[in-house]
């Protein structure tokens, strides 16, 4: 009998306890360990932060599903690691504390045989001062609370441009750092059409702003993407999106303080600015969670298991980014000193940035950070799951489940505009993620076809279509295994 | 505002008709390309 603890019920803990509990059999236990009581269709939450969709649509308890599947709940959050055990405790286990109503404040130490680390990001909002939702008149939307709040500041201010009030809105990323462009992207396309379906459009002045080097970096250091039967490069679509939507654009841009209605930055070329608004939505940088990690001895080896996120199998090696390769992300999402220990989606150290480092004459870097949200952490987690139940079945360590970030295509579909007449969508594939240079030099590292960009109605109901999908598969619906990650 | 899409771009865009068979089409070829199967990186290139 094995005993496998995942650490977090977003899309790739969600993911690896689904795939788990159905190919391995009860006497198996699956235990899901997260802070968090409901399930959330993160994508969503753009429709949700303009008053679209509701966020009971997009979110459901997780108890009662793995209660009736049986999967192990516990809501907690995990403070520290034990991978050899202790003078107590023989196995290895994690130090959890309890934040539901009836135990909190309780602490558990979970014993494991298997650990998935699927606990995300720390959305590290305290690193940019002042950056704060709700205050500020900032607001995110990268929690359902935080869209429902970013909401109700859009449409107070919409009720006093209906009004005669003038406005400005920023949109973007809040931090010299930050990664998810897309989803800042997302809202900016919607708030805008937003505000022309309310008939305030001709009151706002909408301004992106980003730390991305160009338009359409989106973190993966931009794309080079089929268009109809025009090539072009991901900066030149977005550039004819927003000028098409009249939405001017501040690159380079790394915000580092917030103010009521102020936004500080420092730009590439080293001038620090400042720019008004009336509302603003600005993603903050993303960082682990500071875990701490102790040998059986009690000896601190936070640096065995962390690099700030998890350290898998990737080749972290400092080196110049002319020498950076493909063959540096990792495939199996295994830790190296503990081979019982996986990380899936956001929570593993990605190897380097996929976007081209740069800093400001001040030294501040300012570039996107690597993206490894949605899809890829959906596919990252079954893959874990797989090698964990191939090894469980054949008894001996089974690692041939394989997905590199430079091996694996991701589609992102962007919501441009909700409505099922009105809407619009970009629709975005890229393959790979992670550009390889070496397979396609002509082609930015990306193979064409595989990597192109649509525009349109159709996107919409595209995204639309996989937020239902999405929703079903991970209600565990009946054949929800059919659909992809 | 700058008019970077044409008018009958913005039609074709728009159509209901024409953009429920794009629609297929697209769902198709995302599926292609995300269901497409990934793998390794290392064994290849050795």
């Amino acid at each position: 009998m094995s005993k496998i603890v995942i650490l977090g019920a977003g899309i790739s803990g969600h993911v690896a306890a689904s795939h788990l509990r159905r190919k391995l059999d009860k006497t198996h236990e699956v235990i899901v360990v997260s802070p968090n009581s409901n399930y959330q269709w993160i994508p969503s939450n753009i429709w949700v932060g303009i008053g679209r969709m509701k966020s009971k649509e997009i979110l459901f308890p997780l108890a009662p599903l793995y209660k009736k599947k049986g999967i192990g709940f516990k809501q907690a959050k995990v403070t520290s690691f034990y991978p050899e055990g202790d003078s107590e405790t023989e196995k290895p286990f994690v130090v959890a504390e309890y934040v539901s109503a009836e135990k909190k404040g309780e602490t558990e130490r979970i014993t494991y045989d298997y650990l998935i680390n699927a606990t995300g990001p720390k959305l590290n909002f305290e690193t940019t001062e002042g950056l704060n939702p709700g205050t500020n008149k900032t607001y995110s939307v990268c929690t359902y609370t935080h869209a429902d709040h970013a909401n109700e500041g859009l449409q107070a201010l919409i009720a006093e441009m209906k009004k005669g009030k003038e406005a400005k809105i920023v949109i973007g990323t809040g931090h010299a750092k930050a990664t998810c462009q897309g989803a800042a992207f997302e809202y900016i396309l919607n708030v805008e059409q937003e505000l022309r379906r309310q008939k305030v459009r001709d009151k706002a002045k909408i301004t992106w702003i980003s730390n991305e080097y160009k338009l359409g970096d989106f973190g993966m250091d931009g794309m080079l993407l089929s268009y109809g039967s025009n090539i072009m490069k991901s900066h030149e679509m977005v550039e004819m999106v927003f000028e098409d939507r009249n939405i001017d654009w501040i690159l380079g841009a790394g915000v580092n303080k917030i103010e009521d209605g102020l936004a500080h930055y420092e730009t590439l070329t080293g001038e620090y600015k400042t720019i008004e608004y009336d509302f603003a939505m600005l993603i903050p940088s993303f960082s682990g969670h500071g875990f701490k990690a102790f040998d059986k001895n009690n000896n601190d080896i936070t640096d065995k298991l962390f690099k700030g996120f998890m350290i898998v199998d990737a080749d972290y090696a400092p080196k110049p980014y002319e020498d950076w390769t493909v063959q540096d992300w990792p495939e199996t999402y295994q830790n190296p000193n503990y081979q019982n220990i996986f990380a899936p989606g956001i929570a593993f150290a990605p190897p380097h940035s996929i976007s081209k480092p740069r800093k400001s004459p001040n030294g501040t870097e300012i570039f996107p950070a690597p993206p490894r949200t949605g899809m890829p952490s959906g596919i990252t987690a079954k893959l874990v799951a797989d090698n964990i139940i191939d090894s469980i079945k054949n008894n001996t360590e089974s690692l041939h489940h394989k997905g590199s970030m430079g091996n694996m295509g991701a589609a992102c579909i962007a919501s441009a505009g909700f409505g099922i007449t009105k809407g619009s969508g970009v629709s975005i594939t890229t393959f790979p993620i992670v550009p390889d240079y070496k397979k396609y030099p002509d082609t930015m590292g990306r193979k064409l076809g595989k990597t192109f960009g649509e525009i349109g109605l159709a996107g919409h109901w595209l995204k639309l279509m996989l937020h239902y999908a999405f929703i079903y598969k991970a209600k565990m619906r009946p054949f929800w295994y059919l659909i992809p990650e | 505002m700058t008019q970077r899409i044409s008018k009958f771009k913005r039609f074709v865009m728009m159509n209901p008709i024409i953009q429920f068979f794009k629609f297929i089409f697209l769902s198709i070829k995302v599926l292609l390309i995300v269901a497409g199967g990934h793998g390794g990186t290392r064994e290849v290139h050795k």
